[in-house]
């Protein structure tokens, strides 16, 4: 126990070769490790939560975004996948993604749960299985919709254009408290509204006795049988990685929440570790993105108003779903057509601007993680599948309709192959009936999953329904990886939630 | 004698593809001077003076920003992304820009409108991994122009100024690269959280991009 009577190191404050022995050693600070950790704590279990990334304070947020990413982002926020080129950001830092994401909630829709049920041998994953999570999480955190004077006029332009066209939208439920509309939610909420982890539940874990390790990169899971015993890796410095010390956690359980991405890594690293079923790395899915940009007559002063503040859901059973969208200006000019004297004409409009994406649900677009010699980092096979490629079109298409319907002059598709400004809904028509291919697309994809996944038949998935390995008596995985499909919405809240079970699971066997 | 002429005529065009490139007017913290004379030449080919908004790639000092997130990058996309200078750098030593013979010099001593034509060929190519180096290039230079608070001022696009609160985190996590108890804080300095109060447009922009003083 150190100064402040909590037991937080960071990575100044190594000064030799550290040795833990606790009950549970949790990898990863995100949204689930973040929560189980606290749900541990709370049940009087010794918790270890061990970190790569160092906190993070206001005065180390960067509004620039190009540098913002180098700091928080693994790889420096150049992760990309291979096949089908898309960038994918991961955080490292403690509060793993929630730091830098737009903190958008949605619940698993119950027709997704229920085809994960019924597909994935899952009995108890149904919406009312799931509901107590959710409403834990949501009430510790104060999830909640958007208020309407922190909108913006680039939110209530989505509004206003899908209810003009009949669609169903909503403002988008957050995990933040006292909203200001600054729309830095991807450098880091200067205001301090954003409820992430790292000022919610690492706190709480910490009060409850947890010792939690920043700058700790785990480097191996410690078997012997079918039981893990702990974890071991070296401290590494923050940005550059260089190893110093060594560290070793003894523990009675262990929880990998790494990420969709470092988890399967970790496994392989450690042995082709629960890996039985041959799923370990394979069925990776992305929710991808595509966005669009429409300029309209009056200033829309995009830069204020929360970043992502309202949203429609009337698709995801065609695929998609659609949302608003701000980050910082050099992210989304990186998305404008041209060069010269004509991207500066581009770049003086962005005030009248406003930028909305969507994200397709694209089953049928399957990858894999694998380790990448020499290096932690993956290298992340992926290909949007052909079939898949109609349902971004059609979002893009859709969300032409809708800036048209709120009043927008041009929409900037940013589609390869089709005209760079559509002046009319007319003109963009063609977005569906041109030929679109996988590279004609600008596409994000930053919600990753399914590379451990859960099934109830254990010759076919990673982990059982409660996160344990099926390999394992007491090693559990508690993020998305563990999702056996994509979700169709914003992953945030699921991974919370499934997590939360998983830590009651846990502290009930142990 | 053959041999001898061979090398100089080899040596020369070594001389005229590798050297003489100008001496950075402030010292680098990563890139050689051929990768800043890129990147500075591709950012003046992108933004050019005047126009919709004033500034001009060099006088934003994209070179310089690129310079430090270069460094700021971890080894592996340092190593990335000098390989995409290096390519834009020398492609039009083999494949010369629109012009004639004079487009067959490096991309840093090809005229503007060269400049301009050699990377509309990398924009629209029909080639995807051509259309990725290019946009991959003009990211990072777009990252560095947007990074220029004039700029930013003058899109009315620079952060505001925000009372940022103290919560019970600031009590234990230090700044980053520093000893715990290096944290001065105390339960006397927590703050009432976030207010929930919008921004006003026109209020006080954020430290280093405000209007400096005349």
């Amino acid at each position: 126990m150190s100064a402040n009577g909590v037991d937080l190191r960071v990575f100044a404050d190594y000064d030799r070769d550290v040795t833990e022995s606790v009950d549970v050693a949790v990898v990863g600070s995100g949204p689930g490790g973040a929560v189980v950790a606290k749900e541990l704590c709370d049940a009087g279990l010794r918790v270890a939560l061990i970190e790569e990334g160092p906190p993070f304070t206001p005065a180390e947020y960067r509004v620039d975004g190009g540098i913002s990413m180098a700091r928080t982002m693994r790889e420096g926020g150049l992760r990309a996948t291979v096949g089908t080129v898309m960038p994918t950001m991961q955080a490292i830092c403690l509060g793993g993604g929630s730091l830098v994401n737009s903190a958008i909630c949605n619940r698993a829709p119950d027709f997704v749960l229920e085809n994960w049920s019924e597909r994935f041998a899952l009995k108890h994953t149904r919406a009312e299985d799931l509901a107590p999570h959710y409403d834990a999480v949501g009430s510790y955190l104060g999830i909640c919709e958007t208020p309407e004077n922190v909108l913006g006029r680039r939110n209530l332009l989505f509004r206003d254009g899908c209810r003009a066209l009949g669609i169903e939208s909503e403002p988008i439920s957050r995990n933040v408290r006292g909203c200001r509309g600054s729309g830095e939610c991807f450098t880091g909420c200067r205001s301090r509204a954003k409820q992430s982890m790292d000022i919610t539940y690492v706190p709480d874990a910490l009060r409850g006795g947890a010792t939690v390790l920043t700058s700790a990169r785990v480097e191996v899971v410690r078997t012997s049988g079918r039981r893990a015993t702990g974890v071991a890796g070296h401290i590494v410095a923050p940005f550059s990685g260089k190893p110093s010390h060594r560290f070793r956690v003894d523990a009675r359980a262990v929880v990998l929440a790494a990420g969709c991405m470092a988890t399967p890594v970790l496994l392989a690293r450690s042995g082709d570790l629960a890996n039985r079923s041959g799923q370990v790395g394979r069925n990776l899915q992305f929710h991808p993105g595509v966005a669009a940009m429409g300029i309209f007559e009056e200033r829309v002063d995009p830069q204020f108003g929360a970043t992502q503040g309202y949203q429609s859901k009337h698709f995801l059973r065609d695929g998609f779903k659609l949302e608003t969208l701000w980050a910082p200006p050099a992210v989304l000019a990186v998305r404008m057509p041209g060069s010269g004297h004509a991207l500066k004409q581009r770049l003086a409009e962005v005030p009248f601007a406003a930028i909305w994406d969507a994200i397709g649900s694209c089953n049928r677009s399957v990858g894999r993680v694998v380790v990448r010699r020499g290096s932690l980092d993956p290298r992340l096979e992926w290909r949007l599948h052909p079939e898949d490629t109609p349902i971004l079109a059609h979002a893009l298409f859709t969300l032409a309709e809708i800036y048209f319907a709120a009043g927008a002059k041009t929409v900037l598709p940013g589609v390869h192959g089709i005209p760079e400004e559509l002046h009319s809904l007319d003109e963009a028509r063609i977005l569906k009936t041109h030929p679109i291919r996988p590279g004609d697309l600008v596409l994000g994809g930053n919600h990753a999953f399914c590379t451990t996944r859960m099934h109830g038949d254990p010759a076919q998935g990673v982990v059982d329904e409660l996160g344990r390995c099926h390999d394992f008596d007491n090693l559990y995985i508690a993020d998305s990886g563990v999702f056996p499909q994509c979700p169709s919405v914003n992953p945030m809240w699921t991974v919370m939630a499934l997590a939360r079970r998983t830590a009651q699971a846990l502290a009930s066997a142990h | 004698m053959w041999i001898w002429i061979v090398a100089a005529l080899v040596g020369y065009a070594l001389v005229r593809v590798f050297a003489g490139y100008p001496a950075a007017a402030q010292p680098a913290q990563a890139l050689r001077r051929r990768e800043l004379a890129l990147v500075a030449a591709v950012s003046d080919a992108l933004f050019p003076p005047g126009g919709a908004v004033p500034e001009s790639g060099r006088e934003a000092d994209v070179a310089g920003y690129v310079d430090r997130l270069v460094a700021a990058s971890q080894p592996r996309q340092r190593v990335l992304m000098r390989a995409l200078f290096f390519l834009f750098e020398h492609a039009t030593v083999i494949f010369p820009a629109p012009g004639g013979p004079g487009g067959l010099r490096r991309f840093s001593s090809l005229d503007t409108e060269q400049r301009e034509a050699v990377l509309e060929r990398w924009r629209t190519s029909r080639l995807f991994p051509r259309r990725l180096a290019f946009t991959s290039l003009r990211a990072l230079c777009t990252l560095g122009y947007f990074a220029s608070p004039s700029v930013l001022r003058t899109l009315r696009l620079a952060p505001f100024a925000i009372d940022t609160p103290v919560c019970e985190a600031d009590l234990w996590y230090p700044p980053i690269g520093a000893s715990r108890a290096s944290v001065r804080r105390s339960r006397a300095d927590l703050t009432p959280p976030a207010s929930g109060v919008p921004l006003a447009l026109d209020a006080p922009l954020a430290p280093g991009y405000a209007e400096p003083r005349r």
